[in-house]
């Protein structure tokens, strides 16, 4: 018995360090590379070094880190008015009964289920036709628009959870709609908001194709930059590339670590897109 | 006392929906209905003033594209491997966190960032680790007196490239949907097995693996159609190349549209694929949508 225990948290160990194994190592070379001076780049066998962080200051610093604050800024602001039109509109969807509802309801989720290159020519002309080719404005526009549908149908699941007793009761009590929505329902799904929020924010932070051909140079966001560096399979600045990478993945590291369940659970819906 | 009865409120609750979905409408359903318009327009940017109804020309067009059925091959030859790549991966670290290891859900967590992380980053680290001046893979193999493999500029092994970093992307979202799986088969069925006498060999097979295969199917489904698009690490990993080895789908409509401004065709490719997805989320539906929102709920 204790025998079998014993193999039981050796197998265990084995199992950590495997997964380990397998998940680190990549991300932790792109730190290495982008933590070792240019003079020691092509020396692969050098794994210990006095680090550099000159490239990280030039980020802060200089033009180097323009798409990082682009992507910060573009993805925050879309995030948060998705967020706004999103929570209205979940409200409604869960608590209201009313003709055509499952029909307007699919007529928001259909989106989910086309990829987005459908929408990729049309939004392209678009764009143009209103002068916001290679703008913040136009970015902040479609990050709006593309979080909707994932935001609502996360919203709705925690909003679901609330008893409709406690809101009947209010009303019962002549709390006005307004009240009943900002007093009793959002507070009680703020982990709701949360999750949507933060889903929203790393989809967007994470998008590439439409920041690709909606900017050239002004609004470029951290994965078009980095596209910039890395066309095709030969690259030549391993040490720029390298911090870009890192750094866009900073925040994505800080929201897993701070919100792994609601993430979890937001993502196994999220990913049901297809 | 019912919603219904609010009256004036209901007016209000239905005006707060508008704007979200007058917003969708706008920027997600009305674009991909003009896509289908545009299909069957004439249009190239350079040369077209105006896009120009040209009723099946770009469909025939369309049937006899060599490029795109070219395309359409590699695009599954990737779907088909990294999927099953994934599955195989998903099914043991799903196995694994459902065996209870110690600091299971910290561990979770940090299994979960590649697939979290920009596709575009995964890309620049793969690129990283198959570069034959900064990467590892090929020093290793130089070291160890291994074949020189000109990794990402060979068809077969920039495929090969590609796979490897899809399976380290996305393996953990196959582990997830597997191990939620897991999680709701009853203990007392393995304790159960065990008291008889049962290896672990045939706990997974006799108990595990009957109970998760729906999942299994779902799973394998939305990564292979998720796959089968794939663009992001394409851009940033080959670039199509060496040659169109690489070219998937995706890539392919995007060189139409944005490298030979052949908007129309490439909107007539876009409606063909979205045919194709059409069809295969109606089978799919019909055979593990109650699965599905099971899982959501």
């Amino acid at each position: 018995m204790i025998g079998g225990r014993q193999r039981r948290r050796w197998g265990h160990w084995l199992g950590i360090a495997l997964i380990l194994l397998w998940t680190l190592p990549p991300f932790l070379y792109l730190v290495l590379l982008s933590v070792k001076p240019e003079r020691l780049m092509v020396e692969r066998s050098v794994l210990l070094f006095w680090p550099t962080i000159e490239r990280y200051r030039e980020i802060v610093v200089s033009d180097l880190g323009a798409p990082i604050w682009n992507s910060l800024l573009t993805s925050t602001v879309g995030a948060a008015l998705t967020l706004v039109l999103a929570v209205l509109a979940a409200v409604t969807f869960s608590f209201l009964d009313f003709r055509g509802k499952a029909a307007l309801f699919l007529l928001i989720l259909l989106p989910r289920m086309f990829p987005p290159v459908t929408t990729l020519i049309p939004i392209q002309l678009m764009l143009k036709e209103l002068g916001l080719i290679d703008t913040k404005t136009a970015l902040i526009v479609l990050f709006t628009g593309f979080q909707i549908p994932l935001a609502i149908w996360v919203l709705r699941a925690f909003l679901e959870e609330i008893p409709r007793e406690l809101a009947e009761s209010a009303a019962i009590d002549g709390a006005s709609l307004p009240t009943i929505v900002s007093r009793i329902l959002l507070p009680l799904a703020v982990p709701g908001l949360l999750a949507a929020f933060i889903l929203a924010f790393i989809f967007n932070w994470n998008e590439f194709l439409f920041p690709l051909i909606v900017t050239s140079f002004n609004a470029k966001t951290g994965s078009v930059a980095i596209m910039s560096f890395a066309g095709g399979y030969k690259k030549l600045q391993w040490g720029s590339l390298a911090v870009l990478g890192v750094v866009m993945t900073i925040p994505v590291i800080l929201f897993v670590m701070a919100f792994r369940a609601a993430l979890i659970r937001g993502f196994t819906a999220g990913a049901l897109k297809g | 006392m019912r919603w219904a009865t609010l009256g004036r409120g209901r007016l209000t609750f239905l005006l707060l929906a508008l704007p979200a979905i007058l917003y969708v409408v706008a920027w997600r359903i009305a674009p991909a209905l003009y896509t289908i318009w545009l299909s069957f327009n004439q249009y190239n940017m350079v040369y077209d003033a105006q896009p120009q109804w040209n009723h099946l020309d770009n469909y025939l067009r369309l049937l006899q594209d060599s490029g795109l059925l070219e395309a359409l091959k590699l695009s599954v030859v990737f779907a088909l491997a990294t999927t099953a790549v994934e599955l195989v991966v998903g099914l043991v670290a799903a196995a694994f966190f459902d065996s209870d290891p110690p600091a299971r859900n910290l561990l979770l967590g940090v299994f979960l960032l590649p697939m979290i992380m920009a596709p575009v980053v995964v890309g620049t680290a793969w690129s990283a680790l198959f570069d034959q001046t900064v990467g590892p893979i090929p020093y290793l193999l130089e070291v160890l007196h291994g074949p020189h493999i000109p990794w990402l500029a060979t068809p077969f092994s920039a495929m090969f490239g590609l796979v490897a970093a899809d399976a380290w992307e996305w393996s953990p979202l196959m582990t997830l949907l597997l191990f939620s799986a897991m999680q709701v088969i009853p203990r007392e069925q393995y304790e159960a097995a065990k008291v008889d006498g049962a290896t672990a060999g045939q706990l997974f097979l006799r108990i595990t693996l009957p109970q998760v295969i729906g999942m299994v199917a779902v799973a394998a489904g939305l990564r292979f159609m998720d796959a089968f698009l794939e663009l992001d690490k394409v851009f940033v990993m080959t670039g199509g190349g060496p040659g169109t080895s690489t070219q998937f789908v995706s890539y392919f409509v995007y060189k139409q549209a944005f490298q030979s401004y052949e908007l129309g065709y490439a909107s007539t490719v876009i409606t063909g694929l979205l045919v194709l997805l059409a069809i295969a989320y109606t089978l799919y539906l019909r055979n593990y949508g109650r699965k599905l929102t099971s899982v959501v709920a």
